[in-house]
């Protein structure tokens, strides 16, 4: 088998994002040390069982990314297109249940990224996140039409690869930003 | 089969990384507005003082003067910055119009020397109210970090 | 020169090395005025030198940009280019009011200028680097307007290469973030927030993009490197130019009264834009290390190796050096910013135009490949002599912006202004010893135009 899997440039691509949410991390990390009251305080606010939905959401969705995966490497086309659909629709759960959590945020209490630092990291990590969800699903669907015109085989499934590395990648920093923004204390 | 790596998947990357950013920086600038009435001073552009403040503003941008000086740091930097000058000149509109009134007109001697522009009261009045205004916004640790800025 | 209607490139050319001459005259000017105050006042006030200083600077680009569009365009689109008369008239057009705004810069007064090109109907002066008359900016837009429109045409009608592609991308960038300009707003945090749509996506946007293509168009041709190699490399840099660069914007979003949470988004996207600039290093090399064959214009290889290190030396690393807001708080405004502004437009824009100009000019002249040896040696040692003076020039005013920050910011007792710059008199002085040296530099590269003509020339040998 090739290594890495899928296109050599999404791993390009990949790398940087890792390095910039890597450096977002960090930021966060030393100044929660500098204001933890602040952050506990403010932590309290956040929906911890929507967030947890979420993180369960995206493992599935990974799981079924990889089931996909499987799926077009025996050659089976009709059930990678049907794997990939799933793991969009728990995407699509994310979304919503990630604008709810939203909707409560800035409508009903008003937070904005300039309300405090912990509301400043929380809303750009998480809408930052946000939008690479959006970007994997939309690449996501790309590689479901492509798979459902029969552009993929057993021999040939680079594009499935390239889209499964992106999303993985999505959803490793969800795995990341659940514990660091929601739960740890 | 070699190593993937395709143009065709490195333009995909290109079209849709920057769409993705593009559309980020919208949505910040959007943030970004939204914030503006906290910081940008825009109280004090109405009213009459408003007037006399855009009036400064033209006299600013008709004379150049952001050729030598930095406002808020962006300019040239042959001269100080001028978003504190009120601030270092006492909190005083007319130590500023005394300064530019009083500059010599054939400059000084092996120096550098801010030009004689010959304005007249009016006008005087209405760059130091502008300075003024400058030295009312609000920057992020009230940048320059101190009064010499 | 494969097509008829590229030669309209030379005269964009020509022009372009002239005004360069221009610009570098008035920055010798600025220089000594930082030394010897009233040198040239009241005559030639500093801002008058600076403003042209800069806006040649910025038309002189231009002129490359366009120059390099019409040579590569046609070539790579393999078809005759769409109106070459209405490049001829443009040219004319855009040279008349380039011509007209400096000459208005050093005759009247900047008021008076104003007045004239009556600035308070849509004004839109007095900013900096967008100190042009509003007539002049008009004047801009049509050009670049109808420039867009040929070669958009001659894409359209012949091979679509990712180059063109990239090209055309980056210069409808060019003219769309232009439009910036004529917004300006009494309120000064919008007016500045603004004015840097205008400039970072310029210079740290889609000038990247032109940048990326004319490497890419001068490499293949100089390399012989398959086009798929140079293309998808080419995307992979420019992909992370904007994807670093359009939120690196915010790194200019510090300090205008603008929201305190750009500190961390501007640092940290920032941060990320040596990346790409080191990438573009990375893949010059090694595609002139992977070269199909030796091209006999030796000086264009070099001038095309001599952009990617000087853009990440300039733009990379001396734009890291004051990039995160804790250092910037105490760097802004100072003369770092001028340090980084001058290494990285040389060695990013200045020098790309320099590499597409020494490739394309033999052929417009109706050389086969290259200038004699006698002309490339010359022009190797303009190179050489403008390449490490303008290192210095960076490594004097780096020194001068240590000082200026520490005496005037960082210390217990912060001076004022006017005394820390005469105590770091002596940096601006070597500064202008280095302009000097830059100039002679000039002076060589004009000369190795007129020198060994008549000489034989080497052709193009496969490897």
């Amino acid at each position: 088998m090739r290594y890495p899997p899928g296109d050599l440039a999404i791993w390009i691509f990949i790398l940087a994002e890792l390095v910039v949410f890597a450096a977002f991390f960090a930021a966060y990390a030393f100044t929660r040390m500098n204001n933890v009251e602040l952050f506990n305080e403010f932590q309290q606010q956040l929906d911890q069982r929507a967030a947890l939905i979420n993180t369960l959401a995206l493992i599935t969705s990974s799981y079924f990314v990889v089931r996909a995966v499987s799926a077009i490497r025996e050659d089976n086309r009709r059930h990678c297109v049907v794997w990939l659909l799933a793991a969009l629709a728990m995407g699509a759960l994310f979304l919503i249940v990630k604008m709810g959590e939203y909707q409560h945020h800035f409508i009903v209490e008003g937070v904005s990224l300039s309300t405090n630092t912990f509301y400043m990291f929380y809303i750009s990590l998480t809408f930052f996140h946000f939008m690479h969800v959006i970007m994997g699903m939309v690449i996501l669907a790309a590689v479901v039409v492509m798979a459902a015109k029969g552009k993929y085989s057993a021999a040939e499934h680079t594009g499935v690869e390239t889209g499964a590395s992106y999303w993985h990648m999505v959803d490793l920093l969800w795995l990341i930003i659940f514990p660091l923004v929601y739960v740890m204390r | 089969m070699a190593q993937a790596f395709t143009k065709a998947m490195a333009r995909n990357i290109f079209y849709g990384g920057s769409l993705f950013f593009f559309l980020l920086l919208l949505a910040l600038t959007f943030q970004t507005e939204a914030d503006f009435p906290s910081r940008d001073n825009r109280a004090a552009l109405e009213g009459p003082k408003g007037t006399q403040i855009a009036e400064g503003k033209r006299l600013w941008e008709e004379n150049d003067c952001i050729g030598c000086h930095t406002l808020l740091g962006e300019g040239a930097y042959f001269a100080p910055e001028l978003a504190n000058v009120y601030t270092r000149f006492g909190n005083s509109t007319d130590a500023i119009k005394g300064f530019i009134a009083s500059r010599p007109a054939d400059g000084i001697p092996g120096r550098r020397s801010m030009p004689q522009f010959n304005f007249n009261d009016e006008e005087l009045s209405a760059l130091a109210e502008f300075l003024k205004y400058v030295s009312e916004i609000k920057t992020a640790r009230n940048w320059p970090p101190n009064i010499q800025g | 020169m494969k097509y008829k209607s590229q030669s309209v490139a030379k005269l964009y050319f020509i022009a372009a090395i002239a005004l360069f001459v221009a610009q570098i005259l008035f920055g010798l000017i600025m220089g000594l005025q930082y030394v010897v105050g009233d040198f040239l006042f009241p005559t030639i006030p500093f801002n008058v030198a600076r403003m042209v200083h800069t806006n040649t600077l910025i038309i002189w680009l231009l002129m490359a940009f366009m120059g390099a569009a019409y040579y590569l365009i046609p070539e790579e689109a393999e078809t005759e280019l769409f109106a070459p008369w209405l490049a001829t008239l443009m040219f004319w057009i855009f040279l008349a009011a380039a011509g007209a705004t400096v000459a208005g810069y050093l005759l009247f007064s900047y008021s008076d200028l104003a007045e004239l090109t009556m600035n308070e109907l849509l004004p839109t002066m007095g900013r900096e680097f967008l100190e042009q008359p509003t007539i002049t900016k008009i004047g801009i837009v049509v050009v670049v307007l109808a420039f867009l429109f040929n070669i958009g045409m001659t894409i359209l009608k012949g091979r679509k290469t990712s180059i063109n592609l990239i090209m055309l991308l980056g210069l409808v960038g060019l003219a769309v973030f232009f439009l910036f300009s004529f917004y300006n707003p009494v309120n000064v945090v919008r007016d500045k927030f603004y004015w840097w749509w205008v400039v970072h996506l310029w210079v740290e946007g889609v000038w990247e993009l032109i940048l990326g293509a004319m490497l890419a168009f001068v490499l293949i041709k100089v390399t012989g490197v398959d086009r798929e190699v140079i293309e998808k490399w080419l995307y992979i840099v420019i992909a992370m130019v904007l994807i670093t660069g359009l939120i690196g914007t915010g790194h200019h979003f510090y300090w205008i009264g603008t929201p305190d949470w750009w500190q961390w988004w501007g640092s940290i996207f920032s941060a990320m834009e040596p990346i790409p600039f080191f990438m573009m290093t990375v893949f010059a090399f090694n595609m002139v290390h992977k070269r199909r064959r030796e091209h006999p214009n030796k000086v264009a290889t070099l001038w095309a190796l001599g952009t990617a290190v000087m853009a990440f030396l300039g733009a990379g690393v001396w734009g890291f050096l004051h990039t995160l807001s804790p250092v910037n708080y105490y760097t802004h405004g100072t003369q770092i910013t001028a340090a980084h502004g001058h290494m990285a437009f040389y060695g990013a824009y200045v020098m790309i135009s320099l590499a597409m100009i020494s490739y394309a000019m033999p052929l417009l002249r109706g050389r086969n490949a290259a200038n004699p040896a006698k002309s490339q040696v010359l022009e190797m040692w303009s190179f050489w002599l403008m390449t490490v003076s303008m290192v210095f020039i960076t490594l004097f005013l780096t020194g001068a912006g240590i000082l200026q920050s520490y005496l005037q910011r960082v210390s217990d007792n912060p001076m004022p202004f006017m005394v820390v710059q005469e105590q770091i008199n002596l940096f601006y002085w070597l500064r202008e010893i280095a302009g000097l040296v830059f100039l002679i530099g000039l002076v060589l590269y004009v000369a190795s135009f007129f020198v060994g003509q008549n000489e034989p020339e080497a052709v193009v040998a496969d490897r």
